[in-house]
């Protein structure tokens, strides 16, 4: 539906907000954004289903903050109990601005898991790791390849467990692990050497013509010497900045350099590597309506906190008010985290979604339990 | 196309080669079947192709080797790439991405090829494999016949002009092997693309194949020819040719349809077969019960898997359970075993040692097992010792059984040489022996096998069908899950067909696998006469009944060793 970088815009116009705010009156909206978001585009793929969880965890999260800050802390003036003084840290009065500062930073917490699981629940991973840039596409393929290895390692395990067990095999102590870990790792290295066998037999990573090879591979080495001459300039730069007094101009240009030279370096290694993309994703112009309004809405909330950053902060602790503080124009701008919502699939398009799904459980269905199918 | 001149290879720290100066040519547009048994090097031979032999193994390589005009052995499975397409045994271990559309895509998107092309290479192969409709899914839910057409198009789509495989099919049921076989026999007709295939199941490709090679191993000259050339001379052969050999039919018939002429002569000759029908049910004393299933019913994942099944089985007896892939029947030996649990009904299990009966939903699992034994499907699940002796210690040990010696046990299951091996390194129909033993090491009475023939050749079949007549005379009750209808045919007594989570036939093996079209032999389907169902039916008959040698009927060179 949407382009990949569209989300990524998305995803941090709402988590740097969530990181950064603890204001519960915007936290609320962009969690509300969020549960929007997720409700008309989540709700249908594969991976959505575990949006709920993520969010429960959220809530204990929030239930855990409340109890652990009102007993911890015992600053404020409405008392609502006392414990006793001779208990130790929990002893004292338990104010209600402990307790609601425990729940706001609960909140915090809650709405960065609500973020992040409705991008889980939008985006599509594989067209992600796709979009990893080109000096790291190695890693990209890795971690493809890692996705595709876990359910059947899963699987494996569950297989091995139940034929050691049928076989008298019980679990009393550390020893008992190797039946179990023994076939499982073999199983699991004579899946790599195949999939190695695959890869290879596949041509994976012909880019290079054999003439060609001797100068990349100088190439190669200059380039990791680079970085590393790089990395070694921005620790530098750092050392100079916070420990020497007066290194400030020294250190702040060091680490430009380094920073420059070091993106220098990724670049052209990334222009090395020269692979196509099936089926690239298309940028259409409801990604960039998105992508403005994600713009605008994290503008927002950094002008606001340049500006009037009385409007932005909350602290339930006296002397402040227990009522937060708000900013219409701010709250009004993170309302348009909401607006993939307003894309919502057609009727049309929705059904076509759910019946994909649908013929997929339908074929787990004729499967047999517990992963004894080929 | 092909050109192979005096190849000898050693693979690295082997003392002799598995290829000997073996020299084949193919031609382009040829559909070659490699065959021999397990270890003589068909494997070996295929790697040769694309250079994967001796770049990815090692090992010493002579002779000359050409495909498409280019020397893999210079060039190198990367060299090889865009001419020569490999498909592995296993459709587990092959794919790379998780998504169909995105794994056939793969190798372009990393040869840099031009977008526009790759969609137009990528529809082309969805539809030359016929997989479009699973273009979205995930490879993880898909069946393995479905991988192996996946993994076909993932190399399709660099147009090579050699497609190699290496068992495409040994670890599919015989549905899935067919969809595979037949999507390789369109790609030879319609495309005259080169195929090069190895493959244990000849009935379903020996009449669409050009030539065959054989490869007998221990170092003798392999044997190229037509395949009613080659099968003539090897004894690894379909019960429909080895019947054709015995009886002397000539030409050799390839498909049941050239058989039947063989037939109507030949009952002309031989009267009415049927008269003389062999009674090999002989109905004594009803033995005591064994296994009692009643009114079992499972759900799994909201799929009912087992719908109100109800078995008895006496001791002694042998029952093969047939039906498609998902009809319940690994559900319903999980049951037998206490895996799982009935949602509904009873599973209770007979010892002939004590008068109660143990119902699984309350006996623990370590009474279950001391009864009845459990082979799973995959023997790699359970095998982790160093050595094949101490899978069986294991097992005595788990069971609180006192050490024995186990030579007889390995002696009977054909192990004894490989008692000091890692059984990892064993052939699959070795392995799937030691899981056996590893099984038969506690005494169970009941033997349960899930798929035991999952990935064996036809000799290493016969050595398993060996052992399960012979312990099926030692009074042990087995029950069998399988599709393979030879087998059933050779040993069971009875069959219970599943299907849908149900029984639909359950009777005496004639009887069921001679009504039925799907789970019926070859020679059942050549003689359409219930009385005979294998090779040695028929040459019992036609053999003067008076010879004491008719038990011993020597079929496809049978031997444990």
């Amino acid at each position: 539906m949407f382009h990949t970088l569209t989300w990524v815009i998305w995803l941090a116009a709402a988590a740097v907000p969530a990181f950064t705010l603890r204001n519960p009156l915007y936290l609320i909206l962009i969690l509300g954004a969020s549960w929007i978001v997720y409700l008309a585009l989540g709700r249908t793929s594969p991976v959505g289903r575990s949006w709920g969880t993520f969010v429960r965890i959220g809530v204990l999260f929030v239930a855990v903050a409340v109890v652990f800050n009102a007993l911890s802390s015992h600053f404020g003036t409405i008392v609502l109990f006392s414990l006793p003084d001779t208990w130790p840290i929990i002893g004292g009065p338990i104010t209600l601005e402990a307790a609601i500062a425990g729940a706001v930073n609960g909140l915090g917490l809650l709405t960065i898991l609500a973020v992040f699981a409705t991008f889980n629940a939008v985006v599509d991973h594989y067209q992600l790791l796709r979009a990893t840039p080109a000096f790291a596409f190695q890693i990209g393929t890795v971690v493809s390849i890692a996705i595709t290895f876990v359910p059947q390692m899963v699987l494996s395990a569950a297989e091995i467990r139940q034929a050691q067990r049928i076989r008298g095999h019980r679990f009393r102590g550390m020893r008992d692990l190797l039946p179990l870990v023994m076939p499982l790792l073999a199983t699991s290295l004579e899946r790599a050497i195949q999939l190695a066998e695959t890869m290879e037999a596949r041509g994976f990573a012909t880019v290079l013509s054999p003439d060609s090879l001797e100068p990349t591979h100088r190439r190669a080495i200059l380039a990791q010497v680079g970085l590393l001459a790089a990395l070694l300039g921005l620790l530098a730069g750092l050392i100079l900045l916070t420990f020497v007094a007066g290194g400030n101009a020294w250190g702040w240009g060091l680490l430009i350099l380094s920073g420059a030279g070091m993106g220098v370096i990724l670049w052209g290694q990334g222009r090395q590597v020269r692979r196509t993309r099936y089926r690239r994703a298309r940028w259409q112009s409801h990604d960039t309506v998105v992508a403005i309004a994600c713009g605008i809405a994290l503008a927002a909330v950094i002008a606001g906190r340049l500006a009037a950053p009385q409007t932005m902060a909350y602290s339930p602790y006296p002397p402040n008010s227990l009522l937060p503080p708000f900013n219409p124009y701010v709250g009004a701008a993170l309302l348009l985290l909401a607006l993939p919502a307003a894309y919502r699939p057609t009727p049309l398009a929705l059904r076509d979604s759910l019946r994909s799904s649908v013929s997929i459980s339908e074929n787990e269905q004729t499967n047999e339990p517990d992963g004894i199918q080929p | 196309m092909i050109g192979f001149d005096r190849v000898t290879y050693r693979y690295p720290g082997a003392q002799a080669p598995v290829l000997q100066e073996l020299s084949l040519h193919v031609e382009e547009g040829e559909f070659l079947l490699v065959m021999g048994p397990s270890g003589s090097g068909k494997s070996t031979l295929l790697r040769c192709l694309n250079g994967l032999v001796p770049h990815f193994y090692g090992g010493t390589i002579n002779g000359r080797v050409r495909v498409a005009g280019r020397d893999p052995v210079a060039l190198g499975p990367r060299g090889m790439a865009d001419a020569v397409g490999f498909v592995f045994q296993d459709p587990e271990t092959q794919f790379i991405v998780d998504k169909v559309e995105d794994e056939i895509a793969f190798s372009l998107e990393n040869a840099a090829m031009d977008p526009m092309l790759m969609r137009k290479r990528v529809e082309e192969v969805l539809d030359q494999l016929g997989i479009a409709h699973l273009r979205h899914r995930s490879v993880n839910t898909l069946s393995g016949g479905e991988r192996q057409r996946v993994a076909i198009a993932a190399v399709m789509t660099l147009q090579p002009r050699v497609l190699v495989l290496d068992e495409p099919t040994s670890q599919l049921d015989p549905q899935a092997a067919e969809e595979v076989l037949d999507a390789l026999v369109k790609l030879n007709h319609d495309l005259g693309l080169t195929v090069i295939l190895s493959e244990h199941r000849l009935e379903r490709v020996i009449q669409h194949i050009d030539r065959i090679l054989y490869l007998p191993g221990d170092g003798q000259p392999a044997i190229v020819g037509d395949p009613r050339t080659v099968l003539g001379q090897v004894s690894l052969t379909p019960p429909l040719i080895t019947l054709a050999k015995a009886l002397e039919w000539s030409p050799l018939p390839l498909t049941i349809k050239e058989g039947r002429q063989f037939v109507k002569q030949y009952e002309a000759h031989q009267q009415r077969a049927s008269a003389r029908a062999p009674s090999t049910t002989e109905e004594g004393l009803p033995k005591a019960l064994a296994i009692s299933v009643e009114g079992v019913s499972f759900s799994y994942n909201g799929h009912r898997a087992l719908n109100d099944i109800s078995l008895e089985v006496r001791q002694g007896e042998f029952v093969a359970v047939m039906g498609r892939n998902g009809a319940g029947k690994t559900t319903l030996l999980m049951h037998l075993v206490g895996l799982l649990k009935p949602n509904q009904g009873r599973v209770r299990i007979a010892s002939s040692d004590s008068p109660a009966t143990l119902d699984t939903r309350q006996a623990a699992i370590d009474e279950i097992i001391r009864v009845v034994g459990y082979v799973p499907q995959n023997p790699n699940a359970l095998l982790f010792s160093d050595t094949v002796r101490e899978e069986i210690a294991f097992t005595r040990l788990n069971h609180g059984l006192p050490p024995v010696d186990d030579t007889a046990l390995l002696e009977r299951l054909g192990l004894a040489a490989h008692a000091g091996q890692y059984p990892r390194d064993l052939s699959v129909g070795e392995r799937q022996r030691v899981a056996v033993a590893a099984i038969l090491a506690a005494e169970p009475q009941i033997l349960l096998l899930d798929e035991p023939t999952r990935g064996l050749d036809y000799q290493q079949k016969e050595a398993l069908v060996a052992f399960l007549e012979a312990e099926k005379t030692r009074g042990r009750t087995i029950i069998m899950s399988t599709h393979d209808v030879e087998l059933a045919a050779r040993c069971a007594d009875r069959v219970v067909l599943l299907g849908d989570g149900q029984v639909v036939v359950d009777g005496p093996a004639r009887q069921v696998m001679s009504e039925s079209l799907v789970f019926s032999s070859q020679i059942n389907k050549l003689f359409r006469d219930p009385a005979l169902l294998t090779v040695e039916d028929v040459l019992r008959l036609h053999r003067p009944p008076n010879r004491d040698t008719i038990t011993d009927v020597p079929i496809s060179g049978a031997s444990l060793s």
